[in-house]
């Protein structure tokens, strides 16, 4: 996508650019999707519009209008109608599961993204039977300023949940896309909600959802830390680590299935590798001093960390399989917490060689070391988005540390939030949403933001615990 | 009097752990169950919660621990490792100490709250190393000591202004 591009889609739309409700979300999340190649040719002429309208220099009329300055944000109305309960003799699947709390897990997904606005169920015209079985009658739709409606059933079959839904375009008065059905165990039926908000996302966005996705994190209780799992709404938490060590910074592995972390278990920080599905864990290299920061290669064959042995913390790279080291940095200051770009071909760093923390970049054999940051005397916490087309670091000043990002290049830098002590940036798997601890005080929570800095969230932590070293997996599916 | 306080907070300590020590050591169990093909979370996985952690106690023994002392502990400049004068003359003290023994030290090196877990962890290891070097510049065989980093995880005071980070920003010497 061209740059004048981004820059017409920065200025205002008119309802002329909406040809459909997936256009005019679109045109909002534009300066999102330029910057990575689109696989959707639909997308050329809304482009283009953007461009004649900014070139033309005159805000369009109409009624519809999308600003995508700072305070603007306008997310898309969408109505989500309960699911209609179709198994024989009641609304309850076991488990307490139920059209409409599938719905309700859906729209949470979709309300919490910052891109929709759920509208209130209460003033729904058609009700949830007759929208499933007559189809949606747009007029009603319309009168209560939805754009888009979703229509769906659950019923039980062999044990199982089955989840039909439709997506309709109120404007045009169409399917948006085909009816979908998934089935999965009853016990997954979070799973399933989150697999419909992520095919709506998908459909009105054009970009890849994230909210069958999980967050492993430390949890922490008074001084107590524990290695934590949930689902990116807070649910279905499992705490993984029992044996009462200092536990740090776990990390998912590019396919979702395993984590590093660190552990104090023996006293001494060392990383260990644990697999999810069968519980195993494996010390990762027992080397004198410091062990820390481990970063999988997207291709999940390598290990960039931190080590001290030499006398000083520089980054290295373990090859998985034969555990042979090769040291990547090489001088007298702190070298640490590397990050891979998603092709795997250079890795973004910290570094206090030019007498402050800042952010490098070099290329994954080493080489080629050059700084990023200039702003500021300590930035810090490097983390590659999985579009690759932005790093989101923490920059500290003026006694605070804030969630940044900034271009490969060192270009586009900004300052996304504000507050006293924000760190731990990690990427939701679209590259869309930045999840971060906060600490104020002697608490410490997650929250999530927008990478354009819109829609600030907290993450809802169950038990009244705190969270700190979020790391966000890839899809579940 | 904050050596009698610190004291008896290591007593207290000392009771908290022989409390946790009847709580049986839990390895991780079980794994997660795949999405869509089975539930999350084994059974009977739930955490127990005891308070209390095990791993940096003092033990006097060959330290020269007793009351009288310079003091095992070091402090530093905000993102530095530097050793001061008056830290050189700790650990000069504190070497003397060490050289009429034999035994293994261990060197903690500590940061205050501000700044990253990770880059914290990394300073705290070039405290603990700064330390260790001056040591054996004074005679200390390196084979006894062992350096460990716990970055801004184990603050001795948990206040939030320059008084408590300047306590917190520091090395310190335990025998293990």
């Amino acid at each position: 996508m061209s740059k004048s591009c981004r820059q017409g889609a920065s200025l205002l739309f008119s309802g002329a650019v909406h040809g459909s409700v997936w256009a005019r979300i679109k045109a909002w999340a534009e300066p999102f999707l330029a910057s990575a190649p689109s696989k959707r040719l639909a997308m050329v002429p809304v482009c283009v519009l953007a461009v004649v309208l900014f070139m033309q220099g005159s805000p369009a009329h109409g009624a519809l209008r999308i600003d995508i300055t700072k305070g603007g944000l306008q997310p898309l109305p969408i109505a989500l109608s309960d699911f209609v309960d179709l198994s024989p003799g009641g609304a309850v699947l076991g488990q307490n599961v139920s059209g409409h709390k599938l719905i309700e897990v859906v729209t949470a997904d979709l309300e919490r993204s910052g891109l929709f606005k759920p509208l209130d169920p209460k003033t729904f015209i058609q009700t949830p039977a007759e929208l499933w079985q007559q189809g949606p009658n747009f007029r009603d739709w319309r009168l209560i300023g939805a754009e888009a409606v979703v229509s769906g059933a659950v019923h039980e079959k062999d044990g199982k949940l089955v989840a039909d839904f439709f997506l309709h375009d109120v404007f045009q008065g169409t399917l948006v896309g085909k009816g979908k059905r998934f089935t999965a165990p009853v016990r997954d039926w979070r799973h399933v909600a989150h697999r419909i908000a992520d095919e709506i996302y998908t459909r009105l966005t054009g970009e890849s959802g994230y909210f069958t996705s999980r967050i492993t994190f430390v949890a922490s209780k008074g001084d107590m830390k524990w290695l934590s799992l949930m689902d990116q709404d807070g649910a279905n938490r499992v705490d993984l680590t029992h044996d009462r060590s200092l536990v740090l910074t776990p990390r998912f592995a590019p396919t979702g299935e395993q984590l590093f972390y660190l552990s104090y278990e023996s006293g001494q920080p060392r990383i260990f590798r644990w697999d999810l599905y069968t519980g195993k864990k494996a010390i990762q290299g027992d080397y004198p001093g410091l062990n820390s920061t481990p970063a999988w290669s997207p291709d999940g064959q390598y290990m960039a960390l931190t080590l001290s042995k030499d006398g000083n913390p520089e980054i290295y790279l373990r090859n998985l399989r034969s555990g042979e080291l090769r040291r990547l940095t090489e001088n007298n200051a702190i070298d640490t917490s590397p990050s891979f770009s998603p092709d795997g071909s250079q890795i973004v760093f910290n570094s206090d060689r030019a007498g402050s923390p800042q952010i490098y970049v070099m290329d994954a054999n080493g080489g080629n070391a050059r700084r990023l940051t200039f702003e500021g005397s300590y930035n810090a916490a490097p983390s590659w988005s999985p579009r690759g087309d932005y790093i989101a670091y923490v920059s500290g000043g003026g006694g605070r540390f804030r969630i940044s990002v900034v271009d490969p290049k060192g270009q586009n830098g900004r300052a996304l939030t504000d507050s006293w002590m924000d760190e731990s940036p990690t990427w939701s798997p679209n590259g869309r949403v930045i999840l971060f601890s906060r600490q104020s005080g002697s608490q410490s929570r997650l929250y999530t933001i927008d990478f354009t800095g819109h829609n600030e969230r907290l993450v809802n932590l169950e038990d009244s615990i705190n969270g700190s070293d979020p790391s966000w997996s890839p899809l579940v599916h | 009097m904050k050596r009698l306080a610190t004291l008896f907070v290591t007593v207290l300590f000392l009771g908290v752990l022989a409390g946790c020590g009847a709580v049986p050591k839990e390895g991780p169990e079980g794994g997660v169950g795949a999405a869509g093909s089975g539930g999350v979370g084994a059974d009977g996985s739930g955490l127990g919660r005891p308070g209390g952690y095990g791993s940096n106690l003092d033990d006097p023994n060959g330290m020269g621990g007793s009351r009288g002392d310079m003091g095992r502990i070091v402090h530093f400049d905000f993102n530095s490792a530097m050793l001061s004068a008056e830290a050189e003359q700790v650990l000069a003290y504190n070497a003397k100490m060490l050289s009429k023994s034999s035994g293994p030290i261990q060197i903690e090196g500590h940061c205050d709250e501000r700044g990253t877990r990770e880059y914290n962890l990394a300073l705290g290891q070039q405290r603990a190393d700064a330390a260790a070097r001056f040591l054996v510049s004074q005679g200390i065989q390196a084979n006894r000591i062992r350096t460990v980093s716990y970055g801004k995880e184990r603050p001795v005071i948990k206040g939030h202004d320059e008084t408590s980070w300047r306590q917190n920003r520091r090395a310190e010497l335990v025998s293990r």
